[in-house]
C-alpha cells in the first residue's frame, strides 16, 4: 500500500509524546519500588534521591515481623483468588456454552440482565449482604468471599465466553454429534480445546477482580487472621503509621507484584480477549 | 437422519423442549450465584430503604414510608455527594479518554519493532486500586511528596501545595491518581480499533490529497466512534462506582471535598449505622445507574 512518508518533524513529534507517556506510566511504578527501598531517614530527605543511596530490604523483612501479619494476609489473598478463578471460570463456561448455543427463552432476557447486574453499585448491596451472611454464618468465611468476588466476575466472563464459542463453527460439533458424542462430549471435546484462549482471558480477569477487591473483605471480614491485602493495608497503613512511607511502599510493591506477573505472563489472551467484541462493531 | 442433528445442535424452534432443559442446567449454577449476591440483596436494599432501622438504636426499628427519601431532599451531605460524583466522573472519563487516545495514536505511528512499548504502558490498568490510591497519596504527600519537589523545580509551584488537605486541590489530585491508572484501558480499546480500519481507506484518504487532521476527523474518528462510546459509557459507569482509590487517598474528605456517593453511602452504612437510610441513597444511586446502562445496553445493540 502507499503510505503517508514520516518527515523529520513529525517522527520527533511521535516519539516526544511517546516519551512523555512512558515517563507519566512508568515513574510512578518505579518511584514505589524505589521508596520501599530505601530507609525510613531517607525518605524524609529534603531533596529526594531518584535511587536509595543505600538500598536495603529492611521494608520488606518488617512487613513480616509488624504487628498486622501481612503474610497472612497474603496466603488469603492467594486462596481466595486462586478459588474464585476456577469457580467463576467453570460456572462462566458452562452458562456461557447455554447462550451461544441453545435457544431458548428468556435467552435475550437473561444476557442483558447479567450485563445489567454488572452495572450494581457494590456498596449498596453490602448492607443486606452483611445481614445475610450474618445469618448463614458466612461472616469471615474463604467461602463467603469467594462466592462475592465470583458473583461480581461472572457477568463479564460469561459475556466474554459466549463470544468465544460463538466463533467456534457449529458444524464441528454436529460432526461429532453426528459420531456419536453426546452434547456434553462435544462441549468438553471439541469446544472447550478451541477457547482455551477465552478461557485463560476469563481467569486472569477473574484473578484481578478477586485480588484487588476492597470493598467485600472491608464488611464481610472482620476477623484480624481472615483480611485479604487490600483491608490489611488499611489496617496496617491506616492511622498512626501513616509515615512510614517505606513500609508502604514495599507492601504496595507486594501486593502489585503477582498481578503485574500474571498480566505480562498472560497479556496477549487478556488483549485478545478483551478487544475481540469491541472491534466488530 | 441429518435433519435431526442439526436440529439439536442449532435448536431451532422444534427442537426447543429438550435444550431448553439442557440450558437450565447450565445456567442455573452461575445464575444461582449471582441471584445470591446481587439480586437478592438489591431486592432488600428496596425493602430496607423504607425502614427507620439503625444498628446502634435496634428497638426503634419501624417502617418509615418514605421518610428516608424525604431527609434525602433537606440533606446537603448527599447533594454534594452527587455533585462530586458527577464533576468526578465525567472529568475522569473525559481526560482519560483524551490520554488514551492520544498514546494510541502515538504508537499506532511508530515502527512495529517497538510494539512491547504498549505492554508497559498497559501496566498500571492491573495495578490494585488500593496501591494507586497509597502510591499518590504518597506523591501528592505536602512534605514528601515527590510531586511538590518536581513542580517547585520546574516554577510551576512557589511553594509546596498541601494537595491532600486542601478542598479544591484535593479533587484534582483524585482525578490525577484515576486517570493513571485508567487510560491504558481507552489507550488499548482505541488501539484494537485502530487496526480495524481498512488500509485502502486511509491510501485513499491519502491519495485524495487529505491532510493528516483531515484523515483523522474524516476517516479515523468516524471508525473509531464506537469504541469511544462503548468505552466511555463502561468507564462512566465504573468510576460513578470507584471506591478503593478515593478511599485510600482522601477517605472522601477534606470535610466533603471528594466524598463521592459510594463514600457516602459506606459511611452511612458501615460508620454511622444508618442501614435504613444508607439503601435509601442506594436505591436512588442504582435507579440513576439503571438509566445509564439502558443508554449503554442501547448502544451495544445497535453496534453489534
Amino acid at each position: 500500500m502507499i503510505r503517508r512518508g514520516f518527515s523529520l518533524l513529525w517522527s520527533t513529534f511521535i516519539w516526544v509524546i511517546m516519551i512523555f507517556t512512558l515517563l507519566w506510566t512508568l515513574f510512578p511504578m518505579y518511584w514505589m519500588l524505589s521508596t520501599s527501598l530505601k530507609d525510613n531517614l531517607e525518605v524524609f530527605n529534603v531533596n529526594p534521591s531518584l535511587w536509595p543511596n543505600a538500598p536495603t530490604l529492611a521494608s520488606y523483612v518488617n512487613l513480616g515481623e509488624g504487628l498486622t501479619p501481612i503474610p497472612t494476609f497474603f496466603m488469603n489473598s492467594v486462596i481466595t483468588s486462586v478459588f474464585t478463578v476456577v469457580l467463576a471460570v467453570s460456572l462462566a463456561v458452562l452458562a456461557g456454552y447455554a447462550l451461544s448455543r441453545l435457544r431458548f427463552r428468556f435467552r435475550k432476557t437473561i444476557l442483558m440482565g447479567v450485563l445489567v447486574t454488572q452495572m450494581f453499585p457494590l456498596v449498596v448491596l453490602l448492607i443486606p449482604l452483611y445481614l445475610v451472611y450474618v445469618k448463614a454464618h458466612l461472616l469471615n468465611s474463604y467461602i463467603g468471599l469467594i462466592l462475592a468476588f465470583t458473583s461480581f466476575t461472572l457477568p463479564f466472563g460469561i459475556w466474554m465466553l459466549k463470544g468465544f464459542i460463538d466463533s467456534v463453527p457449529v458444524e464441528i460439533e454436529e460432526a461429532a454429534m453426528v459420531d456419536g458424542c453426546s452434547r456434553l462430549q462435544s462441549m468438553r471435546l471439541m469446544v472447550f480445546p478451541l477457547i482455551v484462549p477465552g478461557i485463560v482471558a476469563t481467569g486472569v480477569f477473574a484473578f484481578l477482580d478477586a485480588w484487588n477487591n476492597l470493598l467485600f473483605p472491608l464488611v464481610l471480614v472482620n476477623d484480624v487472621l481472615m483480611k485479604t491485602l487490600p483491608p490489611g493495608m488499611i489496617l496496617a497503613f491506616g492511622g498512626e503509621f501513616k509515615h512510614d512511607w517505606s513500609g508502604m511502599m514495599a507492601a504496595s510493591c507486594l501486593v502489585s507484584i503477582p498481578v503485574i506477573i500474571v498480566f505480562i505472563v498472560l497479556q496477549r489472551y487478556l488483549v485478545d480477549g478483551l478487544t475481540k467484541g469491541a472491534v466488530k462493531g | 437422519m441429518w435433519g435431526r442433528f442439526k436440529n439439536t445442535v442449532l435448536s431451532t424452534e422444534n427442537g426447543e423442549d429438550n435444550s431448553t432443559k439442557l440450558a437450565a442446567l447450565l445456567i442455573a449454577p452461575a445464575l444461582a450465584v449471582m441471584g445470591f449476591i446481587i439480586v437478592y440483596p438489591l431486592l432488600e436494599a428496596l425493602w430496607l430503604s423504607f425502614f427507620n432501622y439503625q444498628l446502634t438504636k435496634p428497638d426503634e426499628y419501624a417502617f418509615a414510608m418514605a421518610q428516608n427519601y424525604g431527609h434525602m431532599l433537606k440533606d446537603d451531605v448527599f447533594w454534594i455527594a452527587l455533585k462530586n460524583t458527577v464533576f468526578f466522573t465525567f472529568a475522569t472519563v473525559f481526560i482519560g479518554l483524551l490520554l488514551g487516545l492520544l498514546m494510541a495514536l502515538a504508537i499506532d505511528h511508530i515502527a512495529e519493532r517497538f510494539a512491547s512499548i504498549r505492554g508497559l504502558i498497559l501496566i498500571p490498568w492491573v495495578v490494585p486500586g488500593i496501591v494507586v490510591g497509597y502510591l499518590f497519596m504518597y506523591m501528592f504527600d505536602v512534605e514528601v511528596g515527590i510531586i511538590n519537589y518536581f513542580l517547585l523545580k520546574a516554577n510551576i509551584i512557589s511553594k509546596y501545595l498541601p494537595w491532600l488537605m486542601k478542598e479544591d486541590l484535593s479533587m484534582i489530585a483524585v482525578i490525577a491518581a484515576h486517570v493513571w491508572n485508567q487510560a491504558p484501558f481507552y489507550m488499548l480499546m482505541i488501539t484494537a480499533g485502530l487496526k480495524a480500519i481498512p488500509d485502502d481507506v486511509k491510501e485513499a484518504a491519502y491519495m485524495e490529497g487529505a491532510s493528516r487532521w483531515e484523515e483523522f476527523c474524516h476517516v479515523t474518528l468516524p471508525y473509531l466512534k464506537g469504541i469511544l462510546v462503548i468505552s466511555s459509557l463502561l468507564m462512566i459507569i465504573r468510576n460513578f462506582n470507584n471506591f478503593p482509590i478515593i478511599w485510600t487517598m482522601t477517605g472522601g474528605g477534606p470535610v466533603y471535598a471528594t466524598t463521592t456517593s459510594v463514600i457516602y453511602i459506606y459511611r452511612e452504612a458501615f460508620e454511622q449505622y444508618n442501614l435504613g437510610y444508607a439503601s435509601a441513597v442506594g436505591v436512588v444511586w442504582v435507579a440513576i445507574l439503571l438509566i445509564v446502562s439502558v443508554v449503554y445496553v442501547r448502544s451495544l445493540q445497535k453496534d453489534f
